[in-house]
């Protein structure tokens, strides 16, 4: 179409060469400048008519054209076309495929990147919650404390709030977190449960300074140490000890809380929140990370969660 | 019914905090109420109410050991039984219904006040043996009873020197070795101290099929099933290249579905 719109505008440039020899050769280059640019217009919609059209289609167009070269006397140049046609569909099919292979590369690309929004979004979900049980039994402690021993009640309010600013999600600072401020969450946990419980709770924390700003998922630790709580030491009587650590294996950084509490029901319900421990591990680091439940040999459980090493992305250094 | 001067009543709570604060309002609420004894756990207020007989018996639902629920059971009838938690909207539904009273920690001196009120007017009477309630009960909080059959989530099973729990989720088969249990995942393989024999009857039987004496198989696990030469079924596991032999035994598990 657009190189049918352009020969006459070619056409008269050539005349106006020819009428007056004393044209600025300027213009002369833009004319041959626009006719180059026509050829390879047309040039490409061939080559696109090529790729498009079917074998079957272009064999007919062939044999058509050598019937009308035979009638026209000159077979030659017809056949030479055809074959120069045939060698291009070739080629024009690659060029067409290479293009498809593009565009389905972005379709899936982008739902590449819609299906990780959603994901994003599940994760959000997933993500611990604040039990309503410790929050009304804590308020309740607090109250009592209030009356018997008001700066034990104080500490335990302070406690409480440094576990609400980072537990609560929307208080959540954007990025991965450090495994420093999840550790800090986790003691301000220990800290209000070992008040509570009192002398049926021990919590010992082993986590080297050098590794808390390693990068570490948010409220991962912080369901680990209250699995271990509520299952492993609070249906015990006389309570027991929990203990958090970290250490660097093998450029993984693993990070462990054990018990020694009743132990693993084997029968038990999968606790939702080892489930979403898991879930999550594998949304964020596909195969690269795990969580391991053991046994210790003096009983009670061991929970370890494994994780690529690396600096955390927001490292507020807290 | 004792024909006591004064009413008398046992707190349990395994917080003492909690104890500490539910026998200060009672005292408030109800001055002439003689606390005889506190318990931190379901087992101890069974042997408190047994040697101190009292009229009344405060007992929070979530203990140590032997929970409220538990210890109800084995109590109603003997002693009125005042519920104590601190948020359970399920069981708070439920005592909605009962003849019991329930207390919500922090106990509100208000809402204390009408539950001493409820006792004194029942004490006249023998204690509600509480049946339907702790049928009720039991079921919402999912604790004791006839519950149905379990079946194990997590195998327990030695890798290398360390014993690990594996999710049955992530357990691809179970093969017999002599006494013990071999068992495959994805990444690694493990050995359970039990005889597939005993293994069989605590899997799901929905989450696990046995496809031979010594082969037992997730189910999500299957790939496809082919014949082999001698004209056995065979199992090919998804993105493994392990093949199970199906016995003629079980065959009937792959007839054409």
């Amino acid at each position: 179409m657009s190189t049918d719109q352009r020969r006459p505008d070619t056409g008269n440039a050539a005349g106006r060469g020819e009428s007056g020899p004393a044209a600025p050769p300027m213009g002369f280059r833009q004319a041959l400048a626009e006719i180059r640019k026509g050829i390879l217009v047309l040039w490409w919609s061939f080559f696109d008519w090529l790729a498009v059209i079917s074998w079957k289609a272009l064999l007919l167009v062939a044999f058509l054209g050598l019937v009308l070269g035979g009638f026209l006397g000159r077979p030659g140049p017809v056949l030479v076309l055809i074959i120069v046609s045939l060698i291009i569909k070739v080629v024009a099919r690659g060029k067409r495929r290479a293009e498809l292979t593009a565009s389905e590369a972005t379709r899936r690309a982008e739902s590449e990147q819609l299906e990780r929004a959603v994901l994003e979004a599940r994760m959000a979900a997933l993500q611990a919650q604040i039990e309503p049980h410790f929050l009304f039994n804590t308020l309740a402690s607090i109250d009592q404390l209030i009356l018997s021993d008001p700066p034990r009640a104080s500490r335990m309010q302070q406690s409480l709030i440094r576990y609400l600013r980072s537990a609560l999600p929307q208080m959540r600072e954007p990025g991965r977190p450090a495994l420093g401020q999840q550790v800090a969450l986790s003691v301000a946990f220990l800290d209000i449960m070992g008040m509570r419980m009192e002398g049926r709770l021990q919590s010992v924390v082993n986590v080297p300074d050098g590794l808390k700003s390693a990068g570490f998922p948010s409220m991962m630790l912080q369901t680990l140490v209250e699995n271990a709580i509520k299952h492993g030491l609070e249906p015990k009587p006389e309570g027991g000890r929990i203990e958090i650590g970290a250490e660097v294996v093998d450029g993984q950084l693993a990070v462990h809380v054990q018990d020694t509490g009743i132990g693993f029901m084997p029968k038990g319900e999968v606790g939702v929140g080892l489930a979403n421990v898991r879930e999550r591990l594998q949304a964020l680091y596909g195969g690269r990370a795990e969580l391991i439940i053991s046994v210790p040999p003096a009983g009670g459980t061991c929970a370890t969660i494994k994780v690529p090493y690396e600096v955390a992305s927001t490292s507020a250094g807290t | 019914m004792r024909p006591s001067p004064s009413p008398t009543a046992v707190v349990a709570d395994d917080e003492r905090l909690m104890r500490e604060q539910i026998v200060g309002r009672l005292k408030e609420a109800w001055p002439e109420l003689a606390i005889v004894g506190e318990a931190g756990n379901g087992a101890e207020a069974i042997a408190l109410v047994q040697s101190q007989e009292p009229d009344i018996v405060f007992l929070d639902i979530r203990m140590p050991g032997m929970d409220g629920l538990e210890a109800a059971r084995a109590l109603a009838g003997r002693v009125h039984i005042v519920f104590i938690t601190a948020h359970d909207e399920y069981a708070i539904r439920a005592f909605e219904h009962g003849a019991v009273d329930y207390l919500l920690k922090p106990a509100d001196p208000e809402r204390l006040a009408v539950t001493c009120e409820r006792l004194r007017a029942r004490l006249a009477q023998a204690p509600d043996p509480m049946t339907d309630l702790l049928a009720q009960l039991s079921q919402r909080l999912g604790a004791g009873g006839v519950a149905p059959r379990e079946y194990l989530r997590w195998v327990q099973a030695s890798v290398g020197a360390s014993i690990r729990m594996i999710p049955t989720g992530d357990i691809l088969f179970f093969r017999a070795e002599d006494k013990y249990t071999r068992v495959q995942t994805a990444g690694f393989e493990a050995l359970i101290r039990k005889p597939i024999k005993e293994l069989i009857d605590e899997l799901d039987p929905k989450e696990f099929w046995q496809i031979h004496r010594a082969t037992v198989v997730r189910v999500d696990a299957i790939g496809e099933v082919s014949r082999n030469l001698r004209g056995n079924q065979v199992v090919h596991l998804k993105g493994r290249s392990e093949k199970l032999e199906v016995s003629r035994t079980f065959n009937h598990l792959f007839r054409q579905m």
